[in-house]
């Protein structure tokens, strides 16, 4: 089965002659021909059927869009009639909109005065402190929660009542709340006022193992680049000078991958080149994996972004990777574009939401508070499950293209691997 | 976790001169108060001592407890008036005892 090792790209330089002990046959040449670097091409990269982390919740959003599937029901084309005026309780309100349980609820998006004593409401939609004033009809109030889209179809706000978040007494007692706000919004504490709030700054030296235990994936990198398998072969067998060869690497993927028909990135590489050469089992979100990550981007460190878009199937890809970046996915009916494009650097709660450049350039990057290394493929995969949408295995192609676009976005930055963030 | 101790802390000082000394030791320092799936308590298992020597004369110990986060992190300070070895040891629940040791060039 095994190619032997195959002189590969601009970094895969190889030793001359070196015979290689495997049963198969033994081809190593210095030769400058362009040979692909060998890669697993039938296996997946990751378990099928994918089963979430632990720990992640574990609600089911088989119901709704993801990015690889449209599942969605249609947005209804009329807003609901009510029969009467709206009697809810408007204390029942002012805990719903403000319950974090229940997707975030309006507090996310909305400053609401004194909504259920709670803290750090977002600025992503306007300030409905004063909506009691605006003498807006309890149905325009009612539908406007239930499902905005009757009235804007390109709102971001989720449809609350459409998907299932709140039932029709629930928003009853949310509109009875809304009447009763009438007054310009006190704050507590000048933190819980977003447009206040300082915008988060991430200041530690993420090369500093002392400040950054991802920086210990370097060392472990380093020896699994030098062990063995079963084979007989390890990395440095043909990869002899790691940190000049690998110098510019990262910082070229992810790339497309004819041979595959999809866009593959430094992590899926990892798994398919090292199951083609030494055999070694490093499946995408294993330790092995996530460290030989970290120091394969470690080593290009200071390169700027610089994706291959030249190809027509690239091109392509990108293009799919912008389509996708829109796809409204998961019980809260969003796109990436809706967080991190229209609602970009405002406060959604207490999260700063980034723009697409900046998000790419130090994964895969340490999570102060999860105690873990995360690669682009997880935090993609956080971001579904966060909007409760079911996220994809981490090799889908959709992720691949998804990847491809954001690499994209971020051309120029210079990467510093591993990075550190909350 | 087999994970080495991390230091810094300058390979070289002139006499008199007062150090800044950093450790940090990878461990989960389970605080003893969390629950498992099924309700059971996971047990304590913490760093509980931290000591730093100099020539094995003492320089800092300290007492860990469990509100101490995962991956202790130490830094102080010290004057150094000869060349000499930094020893630094942490001690587990468990009773496992895990040192490293740094020089210093006093000029």
């Amino acid at each position: 089965m095994r190619e032997g090792i195959l002189s590969g790209n601009a970094v895969a330089l190889i030793v001359a002659g070196a015979v290689l002990a495997s049963g198969s046959q033994a081809l190593a040449q210095a030769t400058p021909a362009k040979r692909e670097a060998p890669i697993e091409l039938k296996a997946d990269a990751s378990p099928r059927p994918w089963k979430r982390y632990p720990g992640w919740p574990a609600r089911d959003y088989s119901k709704y869009n993801t990015l690889a599937n449209l599942a969605t029901p249609p947005a209804p084309k009329e807003p609901r009639k009510l029969t009467g005026p709206i009697t809810g309780d408007a204390k029942k309100g002012a805990e719903l909109v403000a319950d974090r349980a229940r997707g975030g609820s309006c507090l996310a998006c909305h400053v609401m005065g004194p909504a259920g004593g709670a803290n750090l409401p977002g600025n992503v939609a306007p300030d409905l402190s004063e909506i009691g004033n605006a003498g807006r009809e309890d149905e325009w109030l009612f539908n406007y929660v239930y499902d905005a889209r009757v009235y804007n179809p390109e709102t971001v706000m989720p449809p609350w009542g459409s998907h299932g978040f709140f039932d029709e007494a629930e928003i009853n007692d949310i509109v009875a709340f809304l009447k009763t706000l009438k007054s310009p919004a006190v704050f507590k504490t000048e933190l819980d006022n977003p447009e206040k709030r300082p915008v988060p700054v991430e200041k530690r030296d993420n090369l500093d193992p002392i400040e950054n235990p991802a920086m210990w994936a370097v060392e472990k990198a380093e020896a699994l680049f030098k062990q063995r398998t079963a084979s007989g072969f390890a990395c440095a067998t043909c990869h002899n000078d790691p940190k000049t060869q690998f110098k510019t690497w990262a910082a070229a993927m992810p790339k497309w991958e004819p041979r595959l028909n999809k866009v593959l990135g430094v992590e899926e590489f990892i798994t398919r080149h090292a199951k083609a050469t030494t055999g070694a089992d490093w499946m995408m979100e294993t330790d092995d994996n996530r460290a030989m990550s970290v120091y394969l981007h470690f080593l290009a460190n200071g390169e700027p972004i610089k994706v291959d878009t030249a190809s027509a199937e690239a091109k392509a890809a990108i293009a799919r990777g912008v389509e996708l970046s829109k796809r409204k996915v998961g019980q809260l009916n969003m796109a990436c574009t809706d967080c991190h494009g229209i609602a970009a650097n405002k406060w959604i709660r207490g999260q700063w939401l980034g723009e697409p450049k900046g998000q790419y350039d130090h994964f895969p990057t340490w999570r102060t508070n999860l105690l873990a290394i995360w690669d682009i493929r997880q935090r993609f995969q956080w971001c579904q499950v966060n909007i409760r949408a079911d996220e994809l295995p981490p090799d889908a192609k959709e992720y691949g293209d998804l990847e491809f676009y954001l690499a994209t976005q971020n051309e120029g930055l210079k990467l510093s691997v591993p990075g550190i963030r909350h | 976790m087999a994970e080495k101790p991390r230091l810094k802390l300058p390979k070289e000082a002139k006499k008199g001169d007062v150090i800044e000394i950093k450790t940090l030791l990878a461990h989960t320092m389970e605080s003893g108060q969390r629950k498992d799936k099924d309700g059971k308590t996971i047990p304590r298992k913490i760093i509980n001592k931290f000591t730093c020597e100099f020539n094995g004369k003492p320089v800092f110990s300290t007492t860990l407890e469990p509100a101490i986060a995962a991956n202790p992190y130490m830094q102080f300070y010290a004057k150094v008036t000869e060349s000499g070895t930094f020893k630094f040891t942490w001690t587990d629940d468990d009773g496992s005892v895990t040192t490293a040791e740094e020089k210093i060039t006093v000029a």
